[in-house]
């Protein structure tokens, strides 16, 4: 049962504020340590220098976009085993699949709540102490 | 302010530069200047603000901006066409949505039906689009997508072992003479080992010899590294099968165990080649395709190029994302600090004075380290300056809706041009731009810019161009407006202004002079008064917008060619470069950016014409010399004349002329403190500073200095000087109010 004071997350998202926004609901369920990228490159560089526990991020993104994150993490000799969760719209269903295939863990619909979030993440990873 | 505000006000911010964004983004579309990354670009920014509308819970933005998304994604995916029509519905569209955004932000209620037009016009591309489908409604998607085949992970099986390890192994290459000759290719050795896994390779330089004894066809570089790959070693070996005799080949096994801190460095290969290479260390790839193929002419001489070119990203052609490097400090702790380096600016001068006060002994040491400090003050002063500098593109910005919504009004067909808008000037100007901006170019479509029918007659293009500019030069910001329209019909305007009796009935003016009438208070010509460019309160008010922040502005007009306004603003307002003067008992500071020369020309130079207050021949030109203990109304100087010292002042458009001064004091970088607030605005001063010895002194305004010569010569308000170049009108009777520097010390 992983705790999640001690889960080392990444957020991705070129917008800071749905940045801020996650990473104060990844707070209300307890997590502690959260990084944050703005795009995938950015999330690349973070990936590489620190083991991480789970990387959520968002589809659309300059630079670099969530798929192709995705791949890159799961070519990654280091960080290919990091749970991934897709942030996407309502209705996105295909890119959904296409995230499935890439090798995502789960996906989450933005807006979110933290109740919402606990439950994918617990999906992903097992029941949160 | 909560949190939760805060963030909304980040969204907010975030919502301005993609709005700005899918503007620019679809202007370009509809000059065909787009390509597939400024359509995903406008796409991903309208993405972006639903996403970010749908969780701050603005659900009519989320709503309007879905519609808007999905009419895009059409036209990204390929299966609707940008036409015209359609791009021009998504920019009435982006105003509609701009809307929405101010609404939200200031918590205004959304009026029910609003932007609803737009919204219908959008749904009907999608259906017309879809033949008659009805089109996305957005219905809420379910909440789960069923079926999908998600791995579960959990976190303790991290450690399981993969039969594929990674090995990491070590090579050195380094060809000799005879591989280029065997017709090897050391780039492509290099290419199919990058194919095997992750290499990181360095280049060695050091074999490379000068230039000039470098040999075409010999190879001088050798590459040392690590290849990080699954591949088995036979497979290494095999891409160096052919030129194994003819290199230094060593190829060891480093470790088989992959690590996170060697990692490092190869996923910045993979995905993000750091922004300056160092210029030995080359990023490998730039290394090796560097390495240049047997014909060319220096060969080996190309790695130091591939260093200064960085690796091109894969989005090249978006601007560098500046975010990554940015901060978003409040405008008021910038200010702050400002106001600390205008305090350092004052101190430091009035230790200056302490210093030269003392022993000389003294004061030779500590002068060289108040030298320093001074040196640091003006880099401090630049760089907090720079701070507070914004690109003008946050004026021009508005321009082009501006632009589209006069010109749907009228009926006329114009496009805007915008050039330099990166420019950047200190924010107090921005602010007072945007106004003057606005009126020129209303101004322009209203008047200027001719009705389609006119334009095809008179043989232009029935579409009529506004060109917007802005670049440095020197120390000011010029902004050029510039329209292709019918110009100023000088008769006319003439006309007006004798009706008005502005001029006299028997002045002769040239065209240019006329022209300039239209900057008169309360000058108008528009035959109907419409609702455009209102009802006269016209180009005086721009001009004295213009002027408050001590910027000048000029036009030129050309009949049936167009006009050209031109607006030359400081790049700052708060510290400055100053000459400080002495004119009898008082001391004065002259802006260092409208001083051309100082000299002391001997009394035969000066020619005193009837009327004027003389002449100075200076290389053969005459420039006109105006005395400023006459013109302040100050007790004539002790100073002889030929001993009292010419300031060459540029008034801009090419015309000069000479303020007479009987000391230069020196040199001084000085803060612009305002006297509006105390004494209102007074002609020829442009505010007042504190001097090292804690004395106030006034800045002189150099270019109404000269309007006020010339109206206390009792000329008509309209004077050429000597090089035949028309000086601005409008100062009206010189009632200028000169407060002594004494009486003003109270107001600091």
């Amino acid at each position: 049962m992983p705790s999640a004071a001690v889960l080392k997350v990444l957020v991705v998202d070129d917008q800071n504020s749905v940045r801020q926004m996650t990473r104060m609901t990844l707070e209300q369920i307890g997590i502690r340590h959260i990084h944050e990228a703005e795009n995938g490159r950015a999330a690349m560089d973070t990936a590489s220098l620190q083991p991480l526990d789970l990387i959520i991020s968002d589809f659309n993104m300059p630079e670099m976009d969530g798929l192709a994150l995705l791949r890159a993490v799961r070519g990654h000799p280091a960080a290919r085993k990091v749970p991934f969760i897709l942030l996407t719209g309502r209705g996105d269903r295909e890119l959904v699949v296409k995230a499935a295939q890439a090798g995502a863990n789960n996906y989450l619909i933005k807006p979110f709540t933290a109740d919402i979030l606990k439950q994918k993440i617990e999906q992903v990873m097992g029941k949160l102490s | 302010m909560s949190s939760l505000d805060q963030l909304k006000q980040t969204f907010f911010d975030e919502c301005s530069e993609a709005l700005q964004q899918i503007e620019l983004g679809l202007t370009d579309i509809r000059d065909d200047a787009g390509s597939e990354d400024t359509i995903n670009a406008v796409f991903r920014s309208v993405h972006s603000i639903k996403g970010g509308a749908g969780i701050f819970g603005f659900e009519d933005l989320v709503k309007f901006a879905h519609v808007f998304e999905t009419v895009l994604d059409g036209m990204r995916s390929g299966t609707l066409a940008a036409t015209p029509d359609i791009v021009d519905t998504l920019l009435a569209a982006n105003d509609v949505l701009s809307d929405l955004v101010s609404m939200s932000r200031s918590g205004k209620a959304i009026p029910p039906d609003f932007g609803s037009e737009s919204h219908a016009a959008l749904e009907q591309i999608l259906q017309a689009n879809s033949n008659g489908e009805p089109a996305d409604d957005d219905s809420p998607a379910p909440a789960d997508f069923d079926g999908l085949d998600f791995v579960p992970v959990r976190v303790d099986n991290f450690e399981s072992e993969d039969e594929n390890t990674e090995r990491e192994y070590k090579i050195v290459f380094r060809p000799k003479p005879d591989l280029l000759k065997n017709a090897n290719e050391p780039l492509y050795i290099l290419r199919e080992l990058r194919k095997l896994g992750t290499l990181d390779l360095v280049v060695e330089t050091d074999r490379l010899p000068p230039l000039a004894e470098l040999e075409v066809d010999r190879p001088y570089l050798g590459w040392v590294g690590t290849l990080r790959t699954s591949s088995r070693r036979e497979q290494i070996d095999e891409i160096f099968e052919f030129v194994i005799g003819d290199c230094e080949l060593e190829i060891t096994t480093l470790s088989a165990e992959p690590d996170f801190s060697t990692a490092a460095p190869a996923s910045e290969i993979e995905v993000a080649p750091s922004p300056q290479p160092p210029a030995i260390a080359l990023p490998p790839l730039a290394a090796a395709e560097a390495a240049p193929p047997l014909a060319s002419a220096a060969p080996q001489a190309a790695p130091r190029l591939a260093a200064t070119a960085a690796e091109p990203r894969p989005t090249a052609s978006k601007p560098a994302a500046a975010s990554a490097t940015t901060t978003r400090v409040e405008l008021e702790k910038i200010d702050r600090v400002v106001n600390m380096v205008g305090e350092l600016v004052i101190a430091q001068a009035m230790l200056g004075q302490v210093v030269h006060s003392l022993p000389e002994d003294v004061s030779s040491r500590l002068l060289q380290v108040l030298e320093e400090v001074v040196h640091h003050t003006r880099e401090l002063k630049d760089s907090v300056m720079s701070m507070r500098a914004q690109q003008v593109n946050a004026v021009f910005q508005r321009m082009p809706r501006l632009v589209r919504e006069l010109a749907t009004k009228t009926g006329k067909k114009v496009r805007l041009e915008m050039a330099g808008e990166n420019t950047e000037v200190d924010r107090s100007i921005i602010e007072r731009l945007a106004d003057p901006l606005t009126h020129i170019i209303r101004n322009s479509i209203d008047h200027g810019i001719e009705a389609p029918a006119d334009r095809i007659a008179a043989g232009k293009p029935e579409e009529g161009t506004i060109r917007l500019s802005a670049e440095h030069r020197g120390s000011r910001i010029v902004i050029e407006i510039r329209d292709d329209g019918a110009g100023i019909n000088s008769e006319r305007v003439l006309q007006k202004a004798r009706e008005r009796g502005l001029v006299s009935a028997d002045a002769t003016l040239n065209e240019d002079e006329i022209n300039n009438l239209i900057f008169l208070p309360g000058f108008s010509t528009a035959e109907k008064i419409s609702d455009i460019s209102g009802r006269g309160v016209g180009m005086d008010v721009v001009r004295r917008n213009i002027q408050d922040v001590g910027g000048r502005i000029s036009l030129k007009s050309e009949r049936g060619r167009g006009m050209t306004i031109q607006l030359a603003l400081p790049l700052t307002l708060a510290v400055m470069d100053g000459m400080v003067i002495r004119v009898a008992s008082e001391t004065y500071v002259m802006p260092m950016s409208a001083i051309v020369e100082c000299l002391r020309p001997p009394a035969s130079e000066i020619h005193n014409l009837i009327g004027t207050p003389g002449m100075l021949r200076l290389r053969g030109n005459l420039v006109p010399l105006v005395q400023l203990c006459e013109l302040l109304d100050l007790s004539p100087p002790a100073v002889p004349s030929d001993e009292r010292v010419v300031i060459i002042t540029d008034a801009g458009e090419g015309s000069s002329f000479g303020i007479v001064v009987d000391e230069l004091c020196g040199h001084q970088q000085v803060v612009v403190k305002s006297i509006e607030e105390s004494y209102g605005s007074v002609p020829g001063i442009a505010g007042a500073t504190i001097l090292g010895n804690g004395r106030v002194a006034f800045i002189l305004d150099v270019e109404k200095l000269s309007d006020l010569a010339n109206s206390q010569n009792g000329s008509v308000g309209i004077s050429r000087f000597a090089n035949g170049d028309a000086r601005a009108v409008g100062f009206v009777n010189g009632t200028h109010r000169v407060v002594p520097p004494q009486q003003a010390e109270a107001a600091f």
